[in-house]
């Protein structure tokens, strides 16, 4: 992280990091397994412990029960962890998502019962916005809530999403106004994912993994109290939700891949066969070589998204170019270190050229969904020919 | 700081190239391939040249960052001429004189021609680099920019496993220039020659540690500012590109509804908005640089920007349709300097190839014909 930010606070956030380091090395970091149940059970306890020592909310209000430091005081923690090899805690969709915006736009009652619960890890929460018709066009989703009485009466289906079947709480968005024009018509509901009604199956990624669900609703009651903000009020809410995710993903990720490529650079620097064949050793170089420039490419990019989110100015343009390059460098990276596998990607279990070819064929596996996942590569080009260039719609 | 130096630079030489210098006058230029005095006196009088001169040898005496500020300006206007040689050379060459020497007072009017081997790499079969032998220079280079022209050349030559550096006057005995056709509209192009042993008895400006010095600056600050350069040129294409594409009509609509030209778009204003930002990062950090991070930080923005502005020049050329491969637009001027300036010092291929080189070495950068 560099200059973009006042000197005083940058150098706040200096003895911060130390603050973080300091504990991140004397605290027992978790090896992550595999298996997503199990892996689901250690990064849940791995949130207790973190949120116990203060690291949990830390850009949340101390009203709201977070740490009342800044965005950056975040992105400084977040970088660290990664450093440090620290898995993330598991409940990232309620901290960085769905939790803010019940604390911007709940009530007093939903803030105060359910935001404690979120932050310590005992709720996880889930997200519901996509629907199999309504992806890209969120706008046209088809979930729908009728009012009875005290309750809304929920049914429809929501698919992509992330740990349904192992979350209490889900964040929805419903049609609640057929009539209304197709975004004014939406409203965000909290569904206690343990209602009569509602079934989940898990979907199996092209990993192997089952992190997202598909979500059926059949007339499932949810208390009127759960609405969020005004009926009818929830594409505003919405937006601003994807647009706190956006930003801040954007800078953790950059971390991330950096503490890979960093992995991939010492797991092949101590391979002592890494140069036997002139036209493989070539390969390594080059690989390392473009994707370290993908990377400074990328953290020059991502000084003007600090100096964004120290300003707070919520969701412009310009994090579309930040999310099209990282989609393209995330692939880039991932795709030219796995490609350093050769045949046994096939049979990632050995140590080709030194790489631990379970993980690089995983990562490289999962980074081909960086450019579908939080608006695809083909919305955020539309988004900058329009509201960048100027160019007509469609 | 430098943030504010770098665009308060870039506006001052843009708002005078956007009054003085227009299609018209580029054409001109580009067909002497940018070799007019006039021209070169007109910039000198604006003080641009100066930039970086410290002020100690009358110079503004502002960081290098300030030239790569004027650079990506006068990339963005096409303008040629030995432009980059003037803005940089004298500047960091009086900066690495000490006052030990002769003042040279002669350098910052001076077009200087640079005659650094580690410019061309290794390309050229029977360029193998500048030697010192028995007191005199041997070896050979192709190109070198406006040698023909210069009132000296700057030569790095190399001397018993270390580095001299020398500034010679063309008429320097044994100095052979001779012009090549030139595919750079920017700039003319020599061969030259060092016959056995040029310029014998000629004490050279800088030697041992203190010329090692120099030359990992020159070609540092050589590829960050012909990754501004590039940057200027790609930030230009994107702008001229939009504007066309918005009233280009097909289908009786602008094709710029299109989404197939929308989404060529898109990607051309990632690639020239991150090389801006790779390029405003690098001219932040480079003042700061260690020796040793300072090579590094010039080899990764060189290596994208040769990449991606030469991507967005492709791009307009297509979004131009058949009038983009004609002389009719400018485009072809902007992407032959693109082209002439994406193998000056490295391309992406070969900057990459070293930048993984060193990260698997846990070493420093090494330039081509370095001894291993």
């Amino acid at each position: 992280m560099t200059t973009t930010v006042d000197p005083t606070l940058a150098a706040e956030l200096e003895e911060y990091r130390t603050l973080c380091r300091s504990w991140l090395t004397e605290v027992r970091i978790p090896d992550v397994p595999l298996s997503l149940t199990e892996r689901f059970r250690v990064l849940r306890e791995w949130q207790g412990v973190l949120f116990d020592a203060g690291w949990i909310g830390i850009a949340w209000s101390r009203e709201a029960g977070g740490q009342g430091l800044s965005h950056l005081h975040q992105l400084v923690f977040s970088e660290e962890l990664a450093r440090a090899r620290a898995p993330q805690p598991i409940g990232l969709i309620g901290l960085d998502v769905v939790g803010p915006s019940i604390d911007r736009f709940g009530t007093v009652r939903q803030r105060t019962e359910l935001l404690p619960r979120l932050l310590s890890g005992e709720d996880i929460w889930c997200q519901g916005f996509s629907e199999p018709d309504a992806g890209s066009d969120l706008s046209s989703l088809r979930t729908h809530a009728e009012i009875d009485g005290d309750d809304f009466v929920v049914s429809g289906q929501k698919v992509w999403t992330s740990w349904a079947h192992l979350a209490s709480w889900c964040a929805m968005l419903v049609r609640t106004n057929a009539q209304a024009p197709k975004s004014r018509g939406i409203s965000y509901l909290l569904v206690d994912m343990s209602s009569p009604g509602i079934v989940t199956r898990p979907l199996t990624q092209m990993t192997g993994d089952q992190e997202f669900c598909e979500v059926f609703l059949d007339r499932v009651r949810v208390p009127r109290e759960n609405l969020v903000g005004e009926l009818d009020g929830g594409w505003a809410i919405a937006r601003h939700t994807l647009g706190t995710e956006r930003a801040a993903y954007t800078l953790r990720r950059r971390v991330e891949y950096e503490v890979a490529l960093q992995d991939a650079i010492n797991e092949l620097s101590a391979c002592p066969t890494r140069d036997a064949d002139p036209r493989r050793a070539y390969r390594v170089r080059s690989a390392v070589g473009r994707s370290h420039v993908s990377l400074r490419v990328l953290e020059a990019q991502t000084r003007k998204t600090i100096g964004r989110l120290a300003a707070d100015t919520g969701p412009v343009p310009e994090d579309s170019v930040d999310k099209l390059l990282l989609n393209d460098i995330e692939q880039q990276v991932y795709g030219s270190i796995a490609d350093l596998l050769g045949p046994l990607r096939v049979a990632p279990s050995g140590r080709p050229l030194g790489l631990d070819a379970a993980r690089w064929a995983h990562d490289h596996l999962y980074s081909r969904a960086a450019s579908i996942y939080g608006g695809t590569s083909q919305i955020q080009r539309n988004i900058i020919a329009e509201r960048l260039l100027g160019l007509p719609r469609d | 700081m430098t943030d504010t130096l770098v665009t308060e630079v870039e506006q001052t030489v843009d708002a005078y190239l956007a009054r003085s210098y227009g299609a018209e006058r580029r054409l001109t230029l580009a067909e002497c391939h940018g070799w007019d005095r006039a021209f070169l006196d007109e910039i000198d009088d604006l003080g641009w040249f100066a930039l970086a001169v410290p002020e100690s040898a009358d110079g503004v005496g502002l960081p290098l960052s300030a030239v790569g500020a004027a650079t990506m300006s006068l990339g963005r206007h096409l303008v040629p001429g030995p432009m980059v040689e003037r803005l940089l050379l004298p500047a960091l060459l009086l900066r690495h004189i000490d006052g030990s020497g002769p003042p040279r007072h002669d350098l910052p009017g001076a077009v200087v021609a640079l005659v650094d081997p580690a410019a061309n790499g290794t390309w050229s079969v029977d360029d193998d680099g500048v030697r010192v032998e028995s007191g005199g220079l041997v070896g050979s280079m192709l190109p070198v920019r406006f040698g023909q022209e210069a009132d000296q050349l700057l030569t790095v030559a190399e001397s018993a496993g270390e580095l001299a550096v020398y500034l010679l006057p063309p008429q320097t005995p044994g100095l052979d220039i001779e012009p090549v056709a030139s595919a750079d509209p920017t700039a003319r192009l020599a061969r030259v020659t060092f016959t056995e042993p040029a310029g014998a008895g000629i004490t050279p400006v800088l030697t041992g540690s203190a010329a090692g010095r120099f030359v990992t600056e020159l070609r540092a600050w050589a590829r960050i500012l012909a990754a501004c350069e590039l940057s200027g040129i790609a930030t230009r294409l994107v702008e001229d590109t939009s504007a066309f594409v918005q009233v280009r009509e097909q289908f009786g609509r602008p094709i710029g509804s299109f989404q197939a030209v929308k989404h060529t778009l898109a990607d051309m204003y990632a690639l020239a908005r991150s090389l801006r930002n790779l390029c405003d990062a690098a001219l932040e950090d480079a003042v700061s640089s260690s020796a040793e991070d300072l090579p590094m930080l010039a080899a990764v923005t060189k290596a994208y920007a040769a990449e991606a502005a030469v991507g967005v020049c492709e791009s307009a050329i297509q979004m131009h349709g058949g009038a983009g491969f004609t002389t009719e637009t400018d485009l072809h001027l902007y992407y032959k300097r693109a082209l002439a300036l994406r193998g000056w010092y490295g391309d992406h291929e070969e900057l990459a190839h070293r930048i993984g080189d060193a990260l698997l070495a846990g070493a420093g950068l090494a330039e081509p014909g370095d001894v291993s």
